[in-house]
């Protein structure tokens, strides 16, 4: 026999399939290309089997898993860039390699809000990015600065901003090279799978018109850090909105009558209209004024309310800052008259006459460290949408797995104490943000939902991919995607990571 | 003809795997001297490949010196189709073992020249000097391969339409949309099966008695192929205690009967063989 081929099987193993079953069968792969190949077709056109065979001993083979919001991690911040590219692409490639201990192989960094001269230059180093022993940075993730000041998180307000002028306001501040369309954007880049993300909040002045040419340039519209109601976040995804940021944080509460960016998730794919309540009226007549704005910003160096709010926490910025009355977003705009034009239930459509276009929920993700959403709240979303839910870290720059618990310097002289995934600043219980990992949110999310493995694994890995529209290349273990997993035992711990078809982590014993 | 019982498919399956174990061992085959076998597809040999992959993993058994020849194919169904026999032999054999994929023949049923096909593989049988031993199984009308009822005992590798019977009992496998199902294929004739040395079939279940009894306790009749076997010198057929429902007490009886003579003379021709390697295989004991 000549010398081996690069074919590899794994074999002994279980694979998660796009339904979030697990079944027992063999993966081939080709080690030289990175790429997972159609093994019957190898087999009889090719004739060839693979020479190298490697047996998972009755472990879990999934796609790498894919985190679509992560600010930063082992020190490095997506969002801080003080003019040296260098230092900057040193952190870019400083994750990218450590990151895969997590199992996660594909992440889009995320800037949160920033000053806006910034945009251009951050977003350009931000082009899909990877060593041959690396995860994958797919694009970028911009959360802001076009989001709503009632939900800013820990948003700066000074940098937030309306977009006046519809997309040409997005491309005079992310900067119009870094809006091009998805074609010539990719252009660039050595790679064939690159994304962007836009986080904004509809009802901002502007946005609603550029959601749609966004989306046509490939751009992915994500509604976060928003107060809209139910008919404007509706109307969004109408115009090609197809995810949700970090659902329940940084939104309203779900009210019934208006359910708002959470209402969603119900959404019946027969809506011709959006259904406008007729219970709103009475309502607003009774004179009750809520509050039509939000409240002023409650400082979070207050004591007070660090020890209030000490369940739900500040610091991370998909927390709100504000309290929002459940009656809000109606009130709201009933005040900007938005409501009321068709108030009256729309007519169910029973005829194909003018058969709608089926409405599409939106993709929605959320931080399953077991603090940002009660458990509950994780399951309810879940069982009203399985195929949307995309699980996300939304990791702070302190992220790093192998930090102990403790007290660690943080910055501007200020420490934080770490326990287990929750962060403290010291000497409060104020939560310091999200420092949990993938990984662990695979495995919360299998128990806070109750559902089985595969089916978690699927939140972070065809999920995400399909929401991207990547999912012939990640998430996937269809012949052609990037031979990128993680190899899980049983209960979901990560035993090894392996990129482009080559191992670069693995669990020491 | 031998006609070995067992209580279930399970042990039916295992069996006829170690029986097809020890005569590929037996044989010594070699790049140059290939064991040359004959394979089935359907529910039937399931349990038989299930117990032969584990002999291949526990290292009894090594498939590099085999080659293999399918008994049929659809015709115009992509190979790589959920239900195509290139997709079932691979899910169920040949991704599990050692088989090397250019030792592995099947028919290609999306050629055009379909009949140069068939006779390009009636070719390439004969060029392995024929086929050693071919195992099989049955419909329940009691075709063997896609050799329906009425087929010529004597065929060859050819084009079959397949008979209604069959095309119901496949409709299960295509979402039961009769129309989907293939209505041609191309199949190894009665006779190029009867031209193996030795030929070995698996029936197991109740719904397979009738042909079971057709084959075996009636005459040679093209309308139940199977029983073309009476015609072969060293034929082997293994079944579960359900598959005997429609034979007399008496048959059954019989060939158990036989089955004890035909262990202890393999036992002492083995041992025969191994100090005279000129000594014959045994070959059926009836």
């Amino acid at each position: 026999m000549s010398a081996p081929n690069s074919l590899v099987c794994f074999t002994n193993c279980l694979l998660p399939q796009e339904d979030g079953s697990l079944i027992e069968k063999d993966l081939w792969f080709d080690e030289r290309r990175g790429v997972i190949v159609d093994a019957q077709k190898t087999f009889f056109v090719r004739k060839q089997r693979p020479d190298t065979v490697i047996d998972l001993q009755g472990n879990i083979l999934s796609p790498g898993l894919i985190d679509i919001q992560i600010n930063g991690a082992y020190g490095f911040d997506f969002s801080v860039f003080d003019g040296d590219e260098e230092a900057y692409k040193k952190g870019m490639e400083l994750i990218a390699e450590k990151i895969v201990e997590t199992g996660v192989t594909s992440l889009v960094p995320t800037i949160i809000t920033q000053e806006k001269s910034l945009y251009p230059k951050i977003l350009h180093l931000l082009r899909p990015f990877s060593t041959p022993t690396s995860a994958s940075l797919l694009g970028w993730h911009a959360e802001g600065p076009f989001i709503d000041m009632a939900k800013r998180g820990a948003h700066a307000p000074s940098f937030l901003v309306s977009a006046p002028d519809g997309v040409k306001s997005f491309e005079s501040l992310y900067g119009e090279e870094n809006l091009a369309d998805d074609e010539d954007w990719l252009m660039n880049g050595n790679t064939d799978v690159g994304v962007r993300i836009i986080t904004a909040a509809p009802e901002v002045t502007g946005v609603m018109d550029a959601i749609n040419v966004l989306s046509k340039k490939g751009v992915l519209f994500s509604i976060g850090h928003s107060i809209a109601t139910s008919e404007i976040a509706t109307n969004a995804v109408k115009h090609g909105a197809r995810l949700i940021t970090h659902l329940f944080n940084a939104m309203p509460q779900l009210h019934h009558r208006d359910p708002s960016i959470i209402g969603l998730l119900g959404a019946s794919p027969h809506l011709a209209s959006p259904f406008t309540p007729i219970t709103v009226k009475p309502l607003f007549a009774s004179g009750e004024s809520g509050p039509p704005s939000p409240r002023s910003p409650i400082s979070r160096s207050n004591s007070k309310f660090a020890v209030s709010k000490a369940s739900t926490g500040v610091g991370s910025e998909a927390f709100d800052d504000f309290d929002t009355p459940p009656q809000t977003p109606v009130l709201a705009a009933m005040r900007s008259g938005k409501l009321g034009k068709s108030a009256s239930i729309s007519q169910i459509s029973l005829g194909q006459s003018e058969a709608p276009a089926e409405f599409t929920r939106p993709f929605y993700e959320m931080i399953v460290d077991g603090v940002h959403s009660h458990p509950n709240s994780v399951r309810l979303a879940y069982s009203a949408y399985p195929e949307g839910c995309i699980l996300i870290t939304d990791a702070m720059k302190i992220l790093d797995p192998n930090l102990s618990d403790g007290i660690h310097e943080w910055r501007d002289g200020k420490r934080f104490v770490k326990e287990g995934d929750k962060l403290y600043l010291e000497g409060t219980n104020t939560l310091a943000g999200s420092v949990v990992t993938l990984d662990k949110c695979v495995r919360n999310f299998s128990r806070f939902t109750g559902c089985p493995l595969g089916e978690a694994i699927k939140c972070a890995t065809f999920n995400p991919a399909k929401c991207l529209g990547i999912e012939n290349k990640k998430g996937t273990l269809r012949p052609g995607a990037h031979a990128d997993f993680v190899v899980l035992d049983r209960q979901g711990h990560v035993l090894s990571t392996w990129v482009k078809g080559k191992k670069v982590w693995m669990k020491k014993d | 003809m031998r006609l070995i019982v067992r209580e279930d498919p399970t042990e039916v399956g295992s069996y006829i795997a170690n029986y097809i174990c020890r005569r590929i061992n037996d044989f010594e085959p070699t790049p140059e001297k290939p064991f040359v076998l004959g394979l089935p597809t359907g529910s039937s040999p399931i349990p038989t490949y299930k117990a032969l992959i584990q002999l291949v993993k526990d290292g009894k058994l090594s498939f590099k010196n085999v080659v293999t020849f399918n008994m049929d194919e659809y015709v115009g169904l992509p190979r790589d189709h959920s239900e195509s026999y290139h997709t079932f032999m691979f899910r169920e054999f040949f991704s599990h073992i050692d088989i090397s994929p250019s030792n592995v023949n099947i028919l290609n049923g999306n050629t055009i020249d379909l009949i140069g096909e068939c006779k390009a593989y009636e070719e390439k049988i004969k060029s392995y000097g024929g086929i050693e031993l071919f195992l099989g199984g049955i419909g329940e009308d009691g075709h063997i391969a896609f050799n329906e009822p009425g087929s010529s005992l004597v065929s060859r590798t050819r084009i079959k339409t397949l008979a209604y019977d069959t095309i119901l009992a496949n409709a299960r496998f295509f979402n039961n949309d009769i129309s989907a199902v293939p209505r041609m294929a191309l199949t190894v004739g009665v006779g190029t099966v009867l031209d193996s040395r030795e030929v070995v079939v698996v029936v197991t279940g109740q719904r397979k008695a009738l042909a079971l009894s057709k084959a075996i306790e009636e005459g040679v009749n093209h309308l139940w192929t199977l029983s073309a076997l009476q015609q072969h010198p060293w034929a082997l057929i293994v079944v579960d205690e359900d598959a005997t429902a429609e034979l007399h007490v008496k048959t059954v009886k019989y060939f158990k009967s036989i089955e004890r003579v035909q262990e202890e003379v393999e036992e002492t021709h083995r041992k025969l063989k191994r100090t005279n390697s000129r000594v014959q295989q045994v070959g059926s004991m009836e």
